[in-house]
């Protein structure tokens, strides 16, 4: 029997720097079952939701006409920490929200991750000054020690960081 | 011009009856990964994981592949699965296998729904533990009494009562490792006078709070910290249990009301791999930020935030002539103390703890820091 795929997914984030102030980050999820659309307009140096706009091209669930609504509790919501947490307490729990929510996430994610790109474009290879790199970088950001394999206590880029 | 793109391709196929393959590509400007899951149709388990790392941030990051295995026997279907991966393999092996984790099994999840073998998509499986068992009793939902702490201020009021306002048990905040014996006993072996216990959206029981006082013969008074659309917030004098998100202004006239007091808990909490200043985010815009026309106080020393942030945070509070606090956020028994909040007033009860933070005569102190 071949291995006929069953279901596949393509989840698509991507950010723009549209003014000096205003960058967009939109995400598209395209499954077998679903086709949805969230965007986000997010306002430096707060990193503000300015505005949202969702779409649903195609779904399983019943079209919710109150969507456009409740998209827009998000508004006002700063791209941070615990934002998933706020995000799903703000929108309801339907299997589109839910999707929508997740879908929020991607967006707030690639913003952070576009600043994080910046960042580590400074990364040194080579491997003492690799090691100065992120050992100054988890000094600057205490939080960040233990955060995952690469940055726990044992690893070789946290020698001689003390944990805070 | 596009600064970012993050793509996401999962496909699932049916290996045999009783087994569904995911394989997930992650590819974004930072990070390329692979990973393949392997999920059990009767029970939506997963039977193995293996991932591939493409490009990565640090020569250390193969390091997370070992971790994934951590995933192995957690069920898909479970309504805490999202959080036990964030938690295991996001913090143990990296973040961004467990979102690609993540989607992998969401995928699994609706492909075993199309295939309508096991648990259909949106069915859970019950723990087998009742979580609320372990939270210590909430408070009632009306309760009018102002519980007396039977040991007064032990120091004298020149050189201040010394307490941590900011402070998680394990028995009330799941994110929190620190039993509150443990953390009692602690505070006590540093020379705290009292702690303040801040746990996630939870009111403790103002009855069980007096005779933990009385058996632990130290100062422990009943907060809570509010999760908001603006951030958290640490809410003293006010018992409605509040669930899920509230809208800051709504939690205002709440607190008004019941003769409450609001402090923004660690406002500026930036990200993890850069700072507030790479935004161009100054003291003066931070002013005009609407949060701080609802709040009371700020807390100005966090042990969970970098030194800039809390530097950051004084600078605004400062500005716009707020009091200022500090709480070690502790989730851990010996993080409590890191920074606490002097006082000059005599507190003995909650009602005298709320009128000296009305009155403003306190400051925020790094105290074990000062200890050694």
């Amino acid at each position: 029997m071949a291995d006929i795929l069953c279901f596949s997914r393509n989840n698509a984030t991507t950010v723009e720097q549209l003014t000096e102030e205003i960058m967009v980050s939109s995400c598209r999820l395209q499954d077998t079952l679903t086709d949805l659309l969230v965007e986000i307009h997010v306002k430096t140096p707060d990193l503000e939701i300015t505005k949202i706009r969702g779409e649903i091209r195609r779904a399983q669930e019943p079209e919710d006409p109150h969507l456009h609504d409740t998209l827009q509790k998000v508004i006002g919501v700063r791209v941070g920490p615990g934002i998933k947490k706020i995000v799903r307490g703000l929108m309801g729990d339907s299997e589109t929200e839910k999707k929508m929510v997740f879908m929020i996430g991607e967006c707030c994610n690639g913003i952070i991750l576009s600043f994080t790109k910046q960042v580590l474009s400074s990364a040194p290879k080579e491997k003492e000054k690799e090691r100065d790199f992120f050992a100054a970088m988890v000094k600057n950001s205490p939080r960040l020690y233990n955060s995952c394999a690469a940055l726990s206590a044992d690893s070789p880029l946290m020698e001689g960081v003390d944990p805070p | 011009m596009l600064t970012f793109s993050r793509n996401k391709l999962v496909s699932i196929y049916r290996k045999d009856d009783h087994t569904l393959c995911a394989r997930g590509i992650l590819e974004d400007d930072i990070y390329g990964m692979e990973m393949d899951v392997t999920v059990t149709l009767s029970g939506m388990e997963i039977s193995a994981v293996r991932g591939k790392w493409i490009r990565m941030e640090n020569s250390e990051c193969p390091r997370a592949l070992p971790f994934l295995q951590e995933a192995v026997g957690f069920c898909v279907t479970e309504p805490d699965f999202a959080q036990k991966v964030q938690k295991t393999v996001g913090r143990k092996s990296c973040r961004h296998f467990a979102n690609i984790l993540l989607e992998c099994c969401e995928a699994a999840r609706e492909a075993a729904a199309l295939i309508d073998t096991g648990p259909a998509a949106g069915d859970t499986v019950s723990s087998p533990v009742d979580a609320s068992s372990a939270v210590p009793p909430k408070a009632p939902a009306h309760r009018e009494q102002k519980p007396q702490v039977k040991n007064p201020a032990k120091r004298s009021s020149r050189e201040g009562l010394i307490i941590d306002l900011h402070v998680h048990t394990s028995e009330a905040s799941p994110c929190s490792s620190a039993p509150l014996k443990d953390l009692v006993e602690e505070a006590k072996r540093i020379g705290l006078d009292g702690i303040c216990l801040t746990d996630h959206n939870h009111v403790w029981d103002a009855a069980t709070v007096a005779v933990l006082r009385e058996k632990h013969d130290f100062l422990i008074l009943r907060g809570n910290e509010i999760s908001t659309d603006q951030g958290d917030m640490l809410v003293f004098g006010f018992d409605a249990d509040i669930q899920g998100i509230i809208q800051l202004p709504d939690l205002k006239e709440q607190v008004v009301k019941s003769g409450g007091f609001i402090i923004a808990a660690h406002p500026f909490r930036g990200f993890l791999t850069f700072g507030i200043g790479q935004l161009g985010l100054t003291p003066e815009k931070a002013m005009a930020r609407p949060l701080f026309q609802h709040v009371d106080a700020v807390e100005v020393l966090n042990s969970k935030v970098s030194e800039k942030e809390n530097r950051f945070s004084s600078q605004v509070a400062e500005g716009l002539h707020l009091p200022q606090t500090g709480g070690s956020d502790a989730h851990e028994v010996e993080e409590v103390g890191i920074y606490a909040t002097r006082f000059f007033d005599t507190i003995t009860d909650e009602g005298e703890f709320l009128t000296a933070l009305k009155q403003g005569d306190y400051k925020p102190v790094a105290f074990r820091k000062t200890m050694t």
